[in-house]
């Protein structure tokens, strides 16, 4: 991979430095995202949820950290795969609770297994219209600048989502205006089965900014530090009121674009060598090196998520799915649908 | 007699009123701001309420409706002007697919307070771009509320009325009503609800059906039909969705005749499913088959003034329509 594009962020890293502990947390989490989501793929498989399931191994760094440390009050657009922003953000029993689509699901299973939200955690349930969410996002910053209130929006779209037109509307009025939103694209290499080098005329699509006037900057989205020093000055800066900034992340979906996907029409080469720069063994080593992490804090760590999940899992299976007069409600506030031939 | 106003004036003073009420209400459109609106709309409110309140945005329909839905989102009431309905088409997604899905999709977690104005209808010598009533096409995603008045005192009551209601509402405003139709409208605050359809004009024979031009052009016809003897109830829909299927019934059930006009194209238009409305509930009732005097199945409005004239259901056509409905 070649990082050809890169300006540096305007605050140094040490200002955004993270504490050991917090170092510790984010290894915590990142290894939660992908522990729950290598047991997701076993369970689809197993048949244990209808739909599919859309996995997002080899994305955890691009997802997590960016929502760590963030305000209740931010807000999160996403699309399918950003399960690590809620791993962040919401309950587990919750996330999994989406998936079985089951009545104890937020939103009552009547969306889409992955289309994860969750008010409490301010990220809105996505639309499949990928970069429907980075429009929305944009919204919320200008609530928050007609309001002068401090917070900020994050707003995370594929490199494929980057050629719809409603994200390029979002792109440049958040720049006109200055918004408190940050915007990630996460560069996967595929929208689907679409390699990336149809989608941009460039490799660093951090190239999207420099057309209306906001900073842009490609990084190495599998670098957890380098993701930190990153998002936390964009997001630092969204909230002093200076602006958007647009940041690439370069990453790999392990994957296909859903379990039914066997993503055949990649190279076994590219995959490997992206499987070689797994973000979170590599974060690993470096928390291992400084002394901030043991085997033994490892497997101790290991085993409380295990049980985490196991717990969500069951939480998901004991519940039933909704009545069907849930189909009814909430298409309006003040009435329900009509269902005269369902009787 | 009260204070008469035009159809324009009351948006403008209903738009004035619920932003000094409300101040999480805000304005975002093509040249709204220093303009005023193309047809004046938003006269002077940029100027009252500021830049941040009255947003002269992009040409990025896409963005207007969406930024509107993602500051209801966090509790803003954003008011959205669509210039000509037949720009809308490029905020479809943010329209059917957020507006329309948010509260479902979320189990009811999230909801969209948005009123998005959209300035429509044709006998304007508008031509293809600046002419469409494309209603029907938001008549179809449940989730949405369609609004289209046809005369001043609706047009400030249900502005007010969709502006206060927690879910989405397309408020459809008809341009060639703006300054040809007065009517009286009271100064202070007052709503019109969403759903209530209204008879304007009772009647035996024939139950008209319309609205906004068409509504207008209907009684202007009713009137007329009268002095042949054949008398007419017109009902004004006023809102598109949901409908009132009550006040259309029961009028039905009265005269045995329907009568639907519709400005637009006519296949799969509004007074379709009105139509079938009728046929599935007072079948027995009817003494004729439902007939519709539609604008016609071409793209619409072609421009050359002859030919809008033969597009759109004129008084003079409606009278003729009627009088066949009458003798069936």
């Amino acid at each position: 991979m070649k990082v050809a594009y890169e300006k540096p962020p305007s605050e140094t890293p040490s200002e955004f430095g993270l504490s050991p502990k917090e170092k510790k947390e984010l290894y915590y989490l990142l290894l939660k995202c992908r522990m729950f989501d290598e047991r997701f793929r076993k369970l689809f498989r197993a048949g244990r949820f209808a739909g599919t399931y859309f996995s997002a191994v080899g994305q955890e760094a691009t997802t997590v950290v960016p929502s760590y440390k963030l305000l209740p009050q931010d807000f999160i657009g996403p699309a399918h795969r950003e399960l690590g922003c809620n791993i962040v953000r919401s309950p587990l029993k919750v996330i999994a609770a989406q998936i079985y689509a089951r009545a104890n699901s937020p939103d009552k299973g009547l969306s889409h297994p992955c289309h994860y939200g969750y008010k409490p955690a301010n990220i809105i349930t996505p639309a499949s219209t990928v970069a429907g969410q980075s429009v929305l996002a944009v919204g919320v910053a200008l609530a928050y600048k007609i309001r002068k209130e401090p917070y900020v929006a994050l707003a995370f779209v594929g490199e494929g989502g980057t050629a719809m037109g409603p994200w390029y509307e979002a792109v440049n009025f958040a720049a006109v205006h200055k918004l408190p939103v940050v915007f990630i694209v996460q560069n996967n290499l595929w929208g689907e089965s679409v390699p990336a080098r149809l989608v941009g005329a460039f490799e660093d699509f951090s190239h999207r900014a420099d057309g209306v006037g906001m900073p842009g900057v490609s990084i190495d989205g599998n670098d957890v530090l380098k993701v930190w020093e990153t998002t936390a000055p964009a997001v630092a800066r969204a909230r002093r009121g200076e602006g958007p900034t647009l940041i690439e992340m370069k990453t790999y979906r392990w994957y296909g674009h859903s379990e039914i996907d066997p993503a055949d029409y990649r190279p076994k080469e590219e995959v490997e060598y992206w499987k070689k720069r797994d973000p979170i063994p590599a974060y690993e080593k470096y928390l291992m090196g400084n002394k901030k992490l043991t085997l033994e804090e490892k497997k101790q760590i290991e085993e409380k998520i295990d049980k985490e999940i196991d717990e969500a899992v069951e939480f998901a299976e004991a519940a039933d799915y909704g009545p069907v007069e849930w189909v009814l409600g909430d298409v309006y506030a003040d009435f329900k649908a009509d269902a005269p031939d369902r009787p | 007699m009260g204070r008469v106003i035009t159809y324009i004036d009351a948006i403008t003073e209903a738009l004035d009123q619920e932003m000094a009420r409300d101040e999480r209400v805000f304005l975002i459109g093509e040249d709204i701001g220093l303009y005023g609106g193309v047809f004046k709309a938003t006269k002077g409110l940029q100027k009252k309420y500021g830049e941040y309140r009255v947003i002269d945005s992009p040409i990025s329909e896409n963005l207007i409706v969406g930024a509107g839905i993602g500051s209801a989102l966090v509790g803003m009431r954003p008011v959205p002007e669509i210039q000509f309905a037949d720009f809308v088409s490029p905020a479809m997604d943010q329209i059917v697919q957020q507006a329309a899905k948010i509260r479902y999709r979320t189990g009811g977690a999230w909801s969209v307070p948005l009123v998005v104005r959209i300035c429509c209808g044709g006998d304007v010598g508008g031509g293809l771009y600046h002419s469409q009533m494309n209603e029907a096409w938001f008549v179809h995603c449940p989730g949405l509320k369609v609004v289209m008045p046809s005369n001043p005192h609706d047009a400030k009551g249900l502005l007010l009325a969709a502006i206060r209601d927690p879910d989405p509402v397309l408020y459809f405003e008809h341009k060639r009503l703006y300054r040809s139709v007065k009517g009286e409208v009271p100064e202070g605050d007052y709503t019109v609800p969403i759903g209530p359809a209204e008879v304007k004009k009772t009647g035996k024979d024939i139950t008209i059906v319309a609205y906004a031009l068409m509504l207008v052009w209907g009684m202007e016809a009713a009137e007329k039909l009268e002095k042949e003897g054949i008398s007419c109830e017109v009902i004004d829909l006023k809102t598109l969705l949901p409908i009132d299927k009550k006040t259309i019934l029961e009028s039905v059930k009265k005269t045995g005749k329907a009568l639907l006009l519709q400005e637009a194209p006519k296949t799969a238009g509004v007074m379709a499913e009105i139509s079938a409305i009728i046929t599935e509930e007072v079948f027995d009732y009817l003494d004729a088959p439902v007939m519709r005097l539609a604008g016609l199945d071409v793209p619409p409005i072609p421009f050359a003034p002859p030919y809008e004239k033969f597009y759109l259901p004129t008084v003079d056509r409606i009278m003729k329509k009627a009088r066949q409905l009458k003798a069936y």
